[in-house]
């Protein structure tokens, strides 16, 4: 399966885009740093409703009312970790190709987005009153484990 | 303190995290990834100083929420941090880079205990007031401006370390 994606991810790195980023001695960088701000609002946006989800705070709060206030920010951080991690995707894509790491990083990826916008989106927006709070808890262990098995995938590429 | 940064380095634990194929990743992972609890909690209660996020939440129950899981995130941070250096300790000194990074750092410790001891000795009267003093407002705001500017010159860092 992988190998069938060699030519799309050829045609990645040689995008004008690419070769802009590789050309510059900043670029790479400069956007690798935005994506790491972005990656300290997504992932403190999102440790501030697991917590609430696990009753650590702002208990007085509907988690509806919690979870209106932090999904935006939530929202805004991934795009532009998104479009910030395209850019550094595009730069190095053959290396990427033939990392596990990022395979991985890819995998885990595409099911935290999937269960944050269906699952854990549904927990946040209804459950207001307290009664299930087990399964206000497994969401957040769930979002916490999947959106850390982003993150240490991530952090691998660079290593391995 | 050249001297004194060549021998941390060439401690016995320095090279041992620096030339392990698996603990410096994992030292480097904890690193970033507190950061999201650190700064990713402590960012929010610098945007109530300024007013932009949950206006009718009183700051100082906020503050006690919020700073309990900031405080743990830093010395996740704090501790892998000093691990990273022992291990590169020379490297880092005569990085100007991480030179900036303590410096941000410091400021960022002494704003932050400037609005501790200081101005929050006056929260009666601000707590829930919908103004919010300036020097209230300016301590958020020197906190998320000091904090980009660590975690930009630790990423830049990085790369000299590399």
């Amino acid at each position: 399966m992988r190998s069938s994606l060699l030519p799309f991810f050829r045609w990645c790195d040689e995008t004008f885009i690419a070769v802009a980023v590789r050309k510059s001695v900043i670029a790479f960088p400069t956007i690798e740093t935005f994506h790491l701000l972005a990656l300290t609002l997504l992932f403190g946006s999102i440790a501030m409703q697991n917590l609430r989800l696990c009753g650590f705070i702002m208990k007085e709060h509907p988690v509806s009312k919690v979870t209106k206030i932090f999904a935006p920010w939530t929202f805004w951080a991934l795009m532009v970790m998104l479009s910030s991690g395209l850019l550094l995707f595009l730069s190095e894509a053959m290396k990427c190709y033939g990392s596990d790491p990022f395979w991985i990083k890819m995998g885990f990826l595409f099911l935290t987005v999937a269960f944050h916008f269906t699952i854990y989106r549904r927990i946040t927006r209804t459950q207001d009153q307290p009664p299930t709070v087990l399964k206000a808890r497994v969401a957040a262990a769930v979002s916490f484990t999947l959106w850390l098995g982003v993150g240490l995938a991530g952090r691998a590429i660079a290593f391995i | 303190m050249y001297s004194l940064c060549e021998l941390i380095q060439n401690s016995q634990i320095g090279t041992s995290i620096r030339e392990s194929l698996f603990v410096f990743p994992i030292i480097e992972a904890t690193h970033v990834l507190a950061l999201g609890l650190s700064v990713g909690t402590l960012v929010w209660f610098d945007l109530r100083l300024l007013g932009v996020v949950m206006p009718d939440e009183p700051i100082s129950k906020l503050h006690r929420q919020v700073m309990p899981w900031a405080v743990l995130g830093f010395v996740l941070m704090f501790v892998s941090g000093s691990l990273l250096f022992w291990a590169n300790a020379l490297k880092a000194y005569t990085s100007l880079y991480f030179r900036l990074k303590f410096l941000f750092l410091v400021l960022a410790g002494c704003n932050a205990i400037a609005f501790e001891f200081a101005t929050k000795r006056s929260i009666q009267s601000w707590d829930s007031a919908p103004a919010i003093p300036r020097k209230v407002k300016l301590a958020g705001l020197f906190s998320i401006l000091l904090w980009i500017a660590v975690i930009t010159f630790g990423r830049a860092t990085a790369y000299h370390l590399t």
